[in-house]
């Protein structure tokens, strides 16, 4: 079966057998995204988290066959180390991580809050950002998160004015 | 960190530390002169680092375009180390932070650590044989340049990888373009830390671009042309015995490969990974299984009193008996490791030569394990260390290399594998569950008389292929289990810390900070005990006790640190109460105070101040990063997690099941204080992770007046 | 599929020959349809086939008293704090959607179905007994104002509801237990107990 998308811009299709083969399979091991990362294949840690549409999915649980004619973002799309994503540049500031492997699946969580909330209190966090994290940096990251929002606003405010 | 072209214009230190020392340019053979010279070097330092002996290694490279690639043979999981070293070596090899580029020393290659990365120690066993090494380095590459420039070594001016005589200049990489043959001088002294640009520095992580922006640098992400993938049939049930394999259904699955049928495991190659899983799945594996175990089996067999005493500690007399006797008794439950790469391997075997990729704190071991079953040269096989998507000692075993080489020699391809969630969780290497007692009697003046610890663990070090085995019998004790074990309040004329060891019926090993976490719960939970006995605050009754040598001034410094830093009180104030607790870990002492509230009947805690002397902090940001994760870490352990023995299976198999601290039960406040004790670095990733345990409990006990004796805390 | 069952209901109705009365049970109004040949046991039985399956876990795991969806054939708590949010499919950013999508997914373990969300909070039937949840149904002021017509047709045909046959694997490839009663015979029951005037037995 042919499935088409656009993934970070750039319009691809796949071959497979098996449509329910879940998304994150097909970016890692036919596409060779390698960001977004396995971490339980069973939507229980958030490492795999991509944009679909805009909208938070984590790829472990999304049958490749959904993902025909959407818009798909990972970790390699979000932003560059020329032009970084907010979120990326406020963990960058903050140093966030550590092993580093559950981070690109909490950045585009991150970053689809910030779509959905710009400005976040500490309990839209808690309640969204429910990935997991084991050598628990979350204490960075949640001043990363309201450094994201505050760098957001700020160039958002740029463009329109 | 960019993907940089090795220039075949590079020159190597080959430093065989430990027994025999090699220094070569290029391609040129090394000469005896100064293998007996660097073993000279090596073995006049005072060298915790234990690097194998036989084998080539390689330290630094300069490339082309004056890089300075530093090969380390300690791997990076997160703690930093990366980052550490090239601070150290920037500093002595007057070269920019930012032409320092670390990669993972591989085993045909590199510098071999004999034993691991682990136990905290890759910063402070390194911190002096590797300033040595890129000092010398240093010179030699003055010297070099000085024969170029025609001017004296000494009047020439090094700085960011340029050497400058007068208005001539030349790069380190000029320097060493067309050397053919060098002196290797004397290792020169080395500078005084004041004078360092880049130690003692809060520089960001050097790894930080690439874990930011998504980079394929992790053991799972490793690939190879005409990859293959495997996967494994894993038994389910405590000592499953492997009986018979039926593959029929498995073989006529789409995409696979080959069945791979070993005398102990039964694997698939096939063309994806789903593909394989989807195969092993299909193959019924008969397995022979003894006893259903269950949790109550292995509470039962983990009693003080069972197994195996070992007096670790012993000063004066012991608690005896009498009514006057203050008693307590604590557990700690069976811990995953839960890192979040799971287990993989990438191997190739091609003939007699075997490559392989991996997340492991085991290098030399990985190699031995994969040459001894493949019946190769050790020299043959080459393993290429990635990035750790975590460690924490879950990567303290490998037997998965081994695997994925069996199966590339079977389809003659490249052989990628990874453990599923539930292969991860019930093959783990569990931290093993302990149980506690405790005794004290008191002074008169509410000072301690006598104290006394026995504590039991399984194994942790014990039949580990870590250490040999002899170890066990010349220790008598579980050298991982003792961790945090002994009393380290030393003032205390009588003292007793007694280890028990227990064999359990499923693997367990070395989980971050090993007793440390359990122990110190144990310990520091039971001085709180005695301190409201004693109608006495816990701070200063703990530094009443500590003693005046250099380890108690040290503990005693970061006890005040703390309970200052944080405003100690023993008062519940709005609702919060503070709770205490410090340990000493591998030298580094660390206190922390927690403040912790009740919210729907959960523990809450919104703060945690951390005092700690590491020594000196090579980047002290990261050592604050290393105390926050493991501050969140040990709460997690401490309040949440435990695994079970349901009817002969370990469980739960899954996050959320395995209850884990997320970002809404971490701090939102952590304050860290650096202390320096010492005039060097001590170690870091381990002890911030031993007081957070009882200071949590000990601070519930002001709020609810209810003393929690069991991990995971549990106020119901 | 629709028009068959359109063709059952009609013929039930023709079989039993309808007359409407009107009583009221609580807030709630309700038709009943009294006719020759209603047997309260019949009745009482296609009741109890219905109620066994409205009250299995695959239907309350998703009408909760605590705005908390709950899991698995235990019904706890939904890992990783999830909750009802503000539309019935989670929070903002980390929605039901985030994991759930329109069909199961076996390869995770993760169930999905069309329009996957809570029951509206005013269709809470965690903890009570099937005589409540079956008044809370009728009642078109927890029922999001459905007719008992449209109710019978949200039992019988919404793919959610169906979803309780087809619920998947769970996270260890292992099928999720279906309700009680198999779907056919549900269906046939649900309309017969509308056909027969949606009468609660008397609370025992």
């Amino acid at each position: 079966m042919k499935i088409s998308f656009t993934i970070n811009g750039t319009q691809r299709s796949v071959d497979i057998a098996d449509e329910n083969t879940p998304l994150l399979w097909v970016i890692r091991d036919m596409l060779d995204l390698k960001g977004t990362k396995f971490g339980c294949g069973k939507a229980a840690c958030g490492a795999c988290t991509i944009h679909v549409d805009g909208q938070a999915i984590r790829s472990c649980s999304y049958a490749v066959k959904f993902a025909q004619g959407k818009q798909i973002t990972t970790i390699e799309g979000l932003g560059s180390e020329d032009d970084p994503h907010p979120v990326q540049q406020a963990w960058i500031e903050e140093i966030v991580p550590q092993c580093g492997y559950c981070q690109p699946g909490f950045m585009m969580a991150t970053a689809a809050l910030l779509e959905q909330v710009p400005d976040p209190t500490d309990e839209d966090i808690d309640k969204n950002i429910v990935n997991v994290c084991r050598c628990a940096t979350y204490y960075r990251m949640r001043k990363a998160i309201h450094r994201a929002a505050e760098l957001k606003g700020r160039s958002s405010n740029t463009i329109n004015s | 960190m960019g993907k940089k072209k090795i220039s075949r214009r590079k020159f190597l230190v080959r430093g065989g530390l430990g027994t025999i020392g090699m220094l070569a340019l290029g391609t040129y053979v090394l000469r005896n002169p100064i293998r007996r010279k660097l073993l000279d070097f090596v073995n006049s330092a005072d060298l915790p680092y234990q690097g194998s002996g036989m084998e080539p290694m390689v330290w630094f490279e300069v490339s082309k375009d004056n890089t300075i690639i530093l090969h380390s043979p300690k791997v990076e999981m997160g703690q930093g180390t990366f980052t550490s070293l090239a601070q150290m070596a920037a500093d002595e090899l007057e070269v920019n932070m930012n032409q320092i580029e670390v990669v993972h020393a591989a085993t045909t290659t590199g510098s071999i650590d004999a034993l691991s990365t682990g136990g905290s120690t890759s910063v402070s066993s390194l911190w002096q044989p590797l300033r040595e090494l890129a000092a010398t380095m240093r010179e030699m590459i003055k010297n070099e340049a000085a024969k170029k420039l025609g001017a004296e070594a000494n009047s020439l001016h090094l700085k960011d990888g340029v050497i400058s005589s007068g208005d001539k200049q030349l790069t380190y990489a000029e320097a060493v373009a067309d050397i053919t043959e060098w002196e290797v001088p004397d290792t020169p002294p080395l500078k005084e830390i004041k004078h360092y640009k880049y130690v003692g520095k809060p520089i960001p992580r050097i790894d930080l671009n690439a874990k930011v922006f998504g980079d394929p640098i992790f053991g799972i992400d490793a690939e190879m042309p005409n990859m293959l993938y495997g996967a494994v049939v894993r038994p389910t049930r405590i000592g499953s015995k492997f009986v018979s394999a039926d593959t029929v259904a498995a073989e006529n699955m789409p995409g696979v490969v080959k069945i791979v049928k070993e005398d102990d495991f039964v694997g698939v190659v096939a063309s994806s990974y789903i593909e394989a899983n989807n195969a092993k799945e299909a193959i019924e594996v008969t397995w022979e299984v003894e006893k259903d175990w269950q949790t109550s089996d292995i509470e039962a067999m983990m009693k003080v009193g069972n197994g195996n005493p070992m007096t670790i500690q012993k000063e004066g007399d012991e608690v005896g008996e009498g009514e006057n006797v203050i008693t307590a008794e604590f557990t700690s439950p069976i811990g995953a490791h839960a890192q979040m790469e799971p287990n993989g391997v990438l191997a190739s075997v091609e003939g007699h030569k075997a490559t392989i990729k991996i997340s492991t704190q085991v290098v030399g071991m990985t190699r031995k394990e994969v040459a001894t079953r493949l019946g190769l040269d050790e020299e043959d096989v080459n393993v290429i260390p990635t990035y750790l998507g975590g460690g924490f000692g879950r990567r303290l075993h490998t037997p998965h290399a081994v695997q994925a080489a069996v199966m590339s020699k079977a389809v003659r391809k490249p052989v990628k594998y990874y453990f599923t969630l539930k292969e991860e969780f019930q093959h783990d290497m569990f931290r093993p569950p302990t149980h506690h007692v405790l005794k004290a009697t008191l002074k008169e003046n509410g000072m301690i008389h006598a104290i006394e610890h026995h504590f039991s663990s399984g194994d942790v070090a014990i039949d580990s292929p870590l250490l040999p085995s002899v170890a066990h019998t010349i220790m008598g004790a579980d050298i991982g289990a003792i961790r945090g074990g002994f009393c380290q309040y030393r003032a205390i004329p009588n003292i007793r810390s007694v280890s028990w060891h227990v064999t359990l019926p499923f693997a367990t090993s070395w989980w971050r900070s090993l007793g440390l976490l359990a122990n110190t719960f144990a310990w520091e939970s039971f001085m709180d005990e005695l301190a409201l006995k004693a109608g006495k605050d816990p701070v200063t009754f703990r530094i009443a006790q500590a003693q005046d040598d250099k380890a108690g001034k040290r503990l005693k410094a970061v006890m005040e640190a703390a309970a200052e830093k944080a405003g100690y009180t023993d008062e519940v104030v709005n609702g919060r109460a503070m709770g205490f607790a410090a340990s000493t870990d591998a030298g580094t002492p660390c206190a922390q105070v927690a403040e912790v509230s009740i919210e729907d009947g959960q523990i809450k805690v919104h703060k945690v101040t951390c005092a700690m002397d590491p020594g000196v902090a090579v980047n002290p940001d990261q050592v604050r990063a290393q105390c926050e994760g493991a501050i969140i870490m040990g709460m997690s352990a401490a309040m949440h997690e435990q695994m079970f023995v349901e009817n002969g299976e370990l469980r739960p198999v899954i996050y959320g099941p395995y209850d884990m601290a997320l970002m809404k039960h971490a701090p939102k406040e952590i304050d860290v204080v650096l202390l320096q004790g010492i005039e060097k670095p001590g170690p870091v990733g381990e002890p911030p992770l031993g007081p957070i345990g009882a200071a949590v409990a000990n601070a519930v006990f002001r709020l609810t007046g209810k003393r929690l004796r069991n991990m995971p805390l549990n106020l119901a | 599929m629709k028009r068959q069952t359109i063709l059952l209901f009609t013929s039930a109705l023709l079989i039993v020959g309808v007359l409407a009365s009107n009583f009221t049970i609580g807030n709630a109004a309700y038709t009943t349809i009294s006719n020759a040949t209603f047997d309260a046991k019949v009745n009482e039985g296609n009741f109890n086939k219905m109620m066994d399956v409205l009250t299995h876990k695959r239907c309350v795991n998703c009408h909760p008293s605590d705005n908390i969806p709950k899991q698995g054939e235990d019904s706890h708590p939904h890992y990783f704090g999830m909750a009802r949010g503000e539309d019935n499919h989670g929070y903002k950013a980390t929605s039901c959607n985030t994991c759930h999508q329109s069909e199961n997914n076996n390869y995770s373990g993760v169930p999905g179905a069309p329009e996957w969300s809570l029951a509206p909070a005013s269709m809470m039937w965690e903890g009570l007994t099937r005589i409540e949840i079956a008044q809370s149904m009728m009642d078109p002021e927890r029922n999001g104002a459905r007719t008992p017509d449209e109710t019978m047709h949200h039992l019988t045909e919404h793919e959610l509801v169906l979803w309780a046959w087809e619920p998947g694997l769970n996270a260890e490839g292992v099928p999720r237990e279906k309700p009680p009663v198999p779907k056919d015979e549900y269906i046939k029951a649900v309309k017969q107990w509308f056909a027969d005037g949606a009468i609660i037995p008397e609370s025992k």
